[in-house]
């Protein structure tokens, strides 16, 4: 069987290398891209980020990869989407004014509201949390248990409109975010899995093997 | 209630781990890569990583050193040591780091905090601070490893710190730094009352219970320590269970 | 000729040593063939020592001075540093002797250097401390400075002569030194591989540089006043049968690590200012507001800063590479000790423009050159 072909767009925001290497560890074909063409003719993508949306946009359209990664995303092939990555897949984006995503899926990135005891940014380790009447099996987040954490480091958060694209859920400071979104093929978490120990390679392994089964 | 995070710190010094004591001498403890592997498989939360000479000797960390050690371990590196311009932030994070820990350069260039936030982001950049204690209740902000006073009143420098948008501040005790004596508790609790940005406690750490202390007294977000790992006298995941028994919420591997 | 270099009998031309940083200005220092000096190489020597062997013949020593009567059985000159700590400390718990320290007091404590003297005593040990006549001291100080470029030599007389005149009073045989310096950072060959020194013969040619107290004698000094200054007799010195030691012949001696150990069982604190003027490190000479002085003297007569030295040592022991150590020099050397400055004209009663014309008088123009109105130090490591 052929193998796939991962790669992570480079779009200009926040680090590859650990995404590069934990893909790596499970022996992934995976390369870094900003090139239209390797990012079309691979099987699955994955959009990593640190920052802000407007940020993360502009990184996409100064490198007319918008259409690119829209095309991508709307052809069914496997979409990881990490952090800014995730947030960006939605309709639109709070951070600095209002402004336009891919919206892959409908929503919107606002901030944390007020918090009482915790801190903005969110920075640390947190639990993911199963919603009602749901499983993780064949999914991202197949073979964690529900409670285990990962690493978060955000202020804004996704608020999906449908109930049916959260597959997972943290608390932080009372509130209750979405942690895990996903739409079919097109994944998102606000989490890094990379920087997430086992629990986060765990959730890469995962995603490669929705890529291989799809 | 917010996992506090236990994160081991290396003192980098050319290819060793060093400890000093009141930040003074360097001796050999370790190597790098050989410790972040142990501490992440250990249960590290993060690992705080300071080429602790950079500024005192005018040079710049090893970015390919850091490379190798920050390889195949996947929970974030803080990194800092000698960061003075933009291309150094870049380079850092390029070669493994998430966020960037700038002290030295930072007091003397009032706007660079500032610059590098609106580049990296407010989650990337970190105010690293070493603190002397002076009478009065005050401490002052020392820089280049602990050695050139600043005349800088550290709750004002701090301070000065958010205002430019860092992430998170990351405190060491001059005073307290390696001697197992307990951290700086008044230094830890009156920072963590008014930041807004998540603070991490370094300098000090001796028992289970000193660190369940900075947590507990001194309201701490993280704790960062050395020489009881280094000489392993306390291993990460006795001391997690010790805070667990404490009530304190931690992450369990 | 330049009364330095007649002095000191400097080299004219400067060299510098291959694997550390100092020159071959520092007074009776050898440098090989291969440009490295003495220091360098007996640091070679301790790293093929057979210290278990030394260890044994230290026990044997102490074996023979330990006494059981409660009495004290060794000497330790102590300042309640990192290096006397060390010395104190080990002799009393490992090796389980009675110690009586002996402290000659610096020219003027500073608060760290009577906070680690405190600390020291505490920690648990009898001491004994001398100063001297308030007024001849700061006489003599100035006379130093003045004629014999060095305003630290007061105290370095009293640290030899009192602990030995404690010795031979208390009927002491034991004094248990540091290391022997003349060795360890570039001096006189004469010891080298030898555990004990003669204290009448060695002392004023490797500490005094061939000048005694009487040289400093005047009107303003007399006879009386030099006594506490100087060494007892041969005579009294045989009769004890005084013999003098270095702690550094039978341990491997490592200042850092002295440093590590003080701080933990002698209750010693490094500089809190941070690093001392004219140098990186935070842990050694703390006690002495004049203590700058003296290697600011060093610097002008010889080149060699308080840095230098530093990084020197540093570099022998391996906790820096040489580069390292010239970033440091190039940093730090000579840097002015303006912290005490105002305390040390008061002390030795002299003016601004008196100390500055008698430090650019210690200026050979061998090291030195006036260019553009300021003094330059011709030759740098590199």
């Amino acid at each position: 069987m052929k193998s796939k072909k991962f790669v992570i767009v480079d779009y200009g925001v926040g680090n590859m290398r650990s995404l590069l290497r934990a893909f790596e560890y499970f022996g992934a074909d995976i390369v870094v891209s900003e090139d239209p063409k390797t990012i079309s003719a691979a099987d699955a993508m994955i959009m990593p980020g640190d920052g802000a949306f407007k940020t993360g946009m502009d990184g996409l359209a100064v490198r007319k990869l918008t259409q690119v990664v829209l095309d991508f995303a709307k052809a069914g092939k496997p979409t990881l989407g990490i952090c800014l990555g995730a947030q960006i897949l939605f309709s639109w984006g709070f951070e600095f004014g209002k402004h336009k995503g891919l919206d892959l899926i409908g929503g919107r990135v606002v901030k944390f509201p007020k918090l009482d005891k915790e801190k903005i940014p969110q920075i640390g380790w947190n639990s993911l949390e199963l919603p009602a009447r749901k499983t993780w099996k064949n999914t991202i987040l197949s073979g964690i248990k529900p409670g285990s954490d990962v690493y978060f480091i955000h202020s804004y958060i996704m608020m999906p409109e449908k109930q049916s694209d959260i597959l997972a859920y943290t608390y932080w400071g009372g509130v209750k975010f979405c942690s895990v979104v996903f739409r079919g093929y097109t994944l998102g978490t606000q989490f890094h899995p990379e920087k997430s120990g086992v629990v986060g390679l765990q959730v890469i392994n995962n995603f490669i093997k929705i890529t291989k089964n799809a | 209630m917010a996992k506090v995070r236990i994160i081991p710190r290396l003192d980098v010094k050319g290819p060793n781990v060093v400890k000093p004591v009141m930040t003074e001498a360097l001796r050999i403890v370790g190597n790098p890569k050989l410790l972040a592997n142990k501490y992440y498989k250990d249960g590290a939360d993060e690992i705080v990583y300071i080429d602790i000479v950079a500024s005192l000797y005018g040079r710049n960390l090893d970015f390919d050193q850091l490379r190798k050690v920050s390889e195949g371990i996947f929970i974030p590196f803080t990194v800092g040591g000698g960061i003075r311009s933009i291309q150094d932030i870049n380079n850092v994070l390029r070669s493994g780091a998430d966020k960037v820990a700038i002290n030295t350069y930072a007091i003397s260039h009032p706007n660079f905090l500032r610059i590098a936030v609106e580049t990296f982001g407010a989650q990337c950049i970190v105010l690293a601070v070493d603190a002397k204690r002076r009478a009065g209740g005050r401490w002052e902000a020392y820089t280049d490893g602990g050695r050139e006073k600043t005349g800088m009143d550290v709750i004002t420098w701090i301070k000065r710190g958010i205002e430019q948008g860092v992430g998170e501040v990351l405190v060491a005790s001059i005073d307290r730094d390696g001697t197992r004596d307990g951290y700086e508790i008044d230094l830890i609790r009156q920072i963590c009352s008014f930041s807004p940005v998540p603070v991490i406690a370094h300098g000090g750490a001796g028992s289970p219970d000193s660190i369940y202390e900075v947590i507990a007294a001194g309201g701490a977000d993280a704790v960062s320590a050395s020489s009881v790992f280094h000489y392993k006298e306390l291993s990460i995941k006795q001391l997690k269970k010790y805070l667990k028994s404490k009530k304190i919420n931690v992450r369990l591997t | 000729m330049h009364k330095v270099v007649a002095k000191y009998n400097s080299p004219l031309d400067v060299k510098f040593c291959k694997r550390c940083v100092v020159s071959n200005q520092r007074p009776r220092i050898r440098f090989d063939e291969q440009g490295v000096c003495s220091a360098c190489r007996f640091a070679d020597k301790k790293v093929k020592t057979d210290w278990k062997q030394r260890e044994q013949k230290l026990i044997k020593l102490l074996d023979k001075h330990r006494r059981r009567d409660g009495s004290f059985d060794v000497i330790v000159p102590a300042s309640g540093g990192k290096d006397s700590g060390y010395v104190a400390h080990i002799l009393k718990t490992k090796y389980r002797m009675h110690p009586l320290t002996v402290t000659w007091a610096p020219h003027i404590y500073t608060e760290v250097g009577w906070q680690n003297f405190q600390n020291f005593i505490r920690s648990g040990f009898d001491n004994i401390s001398g100063t001297a006549n308030g007024q001849v001291h700061r006489e003599m100080t100035r006379l130093a400075f003045e004629k014999l470029g060095d305003p630290f030599l007061p105290f370095i007389y009293g640290q030899k002569a009192f602990p030995i005149r404690i010795a031979v009073n208390f009927k002491i045989p034991l004094v248990m030194y540091g290391e022997n310096g003349e060795a360890e950072y570039g001096g006189s060959a004469d010891n080298e591989e030898s555990p004990s020194f003669d204290i009448l013969e060695d002392v004023p040619k490797h500490y005094f540089s061939g000048l005694l107290p009487k040289d400093l004698a005047s009107k303003k000094i007399t006879q009386k006043d030099i006594f506490i200054y100087t060494l007892p007799s041969r005579d009294e010195i045989k009769k004890v049968d005084v013999s003098c030691h270095w702690l550094g012949y039978y341990k491997k001696w490592i200042p850092q690590e002295n440093f590590y150990y003080a701080q933990r069982y002698t209750g010693f604190s490094a500089n809190p200012d941070g690093r001392s003027e004219g140098t990186y490190s935070k842990y050694a000479s703390l006690d002495d507001k004049i203590d700058g002085f003296h290697f600011y003297l060093a610097y002008i007569k010889f080149g060699i800063g308080r840095a230098t030295s530093d990084a020197a040592h540093e570099i022998r022991d391996g906790h820096i590479t040489r580069d390292e150590g010239i970033s440091l020099v190039r940093r730090y050397d000579g840097e002015f000790p303006q912290k005490y400055f105002r305390e040390f004209l008061e002390y030795c009663n002299i003016s601004e423009k008196h100390f500055w014309s008698v430090i650019d008088g210690w200026r050979s123009p061998h090291l030195w050159k006036k260019i553009s109105g300021k003094w330059k130090l011709l030759h740098q490591v590199s």
